[in-house]
């Protein structure tokens, strides 16, 4: 299964997210977006908007489904956990 | 000089704490009928990315949301953002990251984590001021979204209006409270808290349900949309 997670260095959220995933043994692509710089960090503050229609993180993308913030529950069903 | 290149200011100290924060922001949420999330240790670790983003971009901004680099738009995350998104959290019972909860849930925990937009077009009881802050007799401008609302004691009852007179636009809690009705401040058009009505034609205002639930003044309004 194909994993993006977009995060903030500084996000609590970001944080349980990638907690919760590298205790569950899931790989994922990370792209930490307020470390980029210029365009590469618009495209992805773009991207994030497309997907989840505001600027909150983290947002996840698994096979087409899209979840924001840290929800375990949806997470659980989407990975199969 | 464009906006990247001013320096950046501090709206803290060098030495700010996450016990300062707590001090500054707990006293004026709690007016806006919200406390600190129950769970401290989760409440403490976003209150030192909040430190974080204090040091690196010079206010605290909420840590799960990036700042776009449109000044208008990154002041309505500068923590806390409740009065930005008031129908909202109201709704969701806390803030996007649940660092703040509604006064009345004894619970916090089961509010992290999520971060989900409440539907649009359901009711929902918004939390305005503390009854304390509403003396017997007087008239207050809160807002909503975009609603500008003045609500109005009289005796022990609560009203909500909206706030703009129909004849020249004055806002009516800049006004006086006479009896059950709200007098314009600048021309006298009297307006009835209890139904929005005035004698003159076709300038009757909209009224809101309002209550009183453990010292909070909740105005009911429909849902709209994230701004």
């Amino acid at each position: 299964m194909n994993i993006r997670l977009y995060a903030l260095s500084t996000c609590p959220y970001c944080r349980m997210t990638k907690r919760y995933l590298d205790e569950h043994g899931i790989t994922y692509d990370h792209i930490e977006v307020d470390t980029l710089e210029g365009e590469e960090k618009q495209q992805a503050i773009d991207t994030v908007k497309e997907l989840s229609g505001g600027t909150s993180f983290p947002v996840i993308v698994a096979d087409g489904e899209v979840v924001v913030g840290f929800n375990k529950t949806r997470l659980a069903e989407i990975l199969g956990l | 000089m464009s906006s990247d290149q001013r320096p950046v200011r501090r709206m803290f100290g060098e030495d700010t704490t996450i016990q300062d924060l707590k001090d500054h922001m707990g006293p004026f949420v709690a007016h806006l009928g919200y406390k600190f999330n129950t769970e401290t240790e989760f409440v403490d670790e976003v209150l030192a990315s909040e430190i974080e983003i204090l040091d690196r971009d010079g206010d605290i901004y909420c840590p799960c949301r990036i700042r776009t680099g449109d000044p208008k738009e990154d002041l309505k995350i500068v923590c806390p953002c409740i009065p930005f998104f008031a129908d909202q959290f109201a709704a969701l019972g806390k803030c996007w990251c649940g660092l703040f909860i509604l006064e009345g849930i004894e619970d916090g925990a089961a509010l992290i984590g999520v971060i989900e937009e409440p539907e649009a077009g359901a009711e929902v009881d918004v939390p305005v001021c503390r009854l304390e802050d509403l003396p017997l007799g007087s008239a207050r401008h809160v807002k909503i979204g975009k609603s500008d609302i003045a609500v109005v004691r009289v005796a022990d009852e609560v009203f909500a209006l909206s706030n703009l007179c129909r004849h020249a636009f004055a806002p009516l809690s800049d006004g006086f409270v006479d009896g059950y009705e709200l007098v314009c401040p600048w021309h006298g058009w009297r307006y009835d808290v209890r139904s929005g009505t005035t004698d003159h034609p076709n300038a009757d205002v909209r009224t809101y349900p309002a209550a009183v639930r453990d010292g909070v003044v909740f105005v009911s309004v429909v849902l709209g949309r994230a701004r």
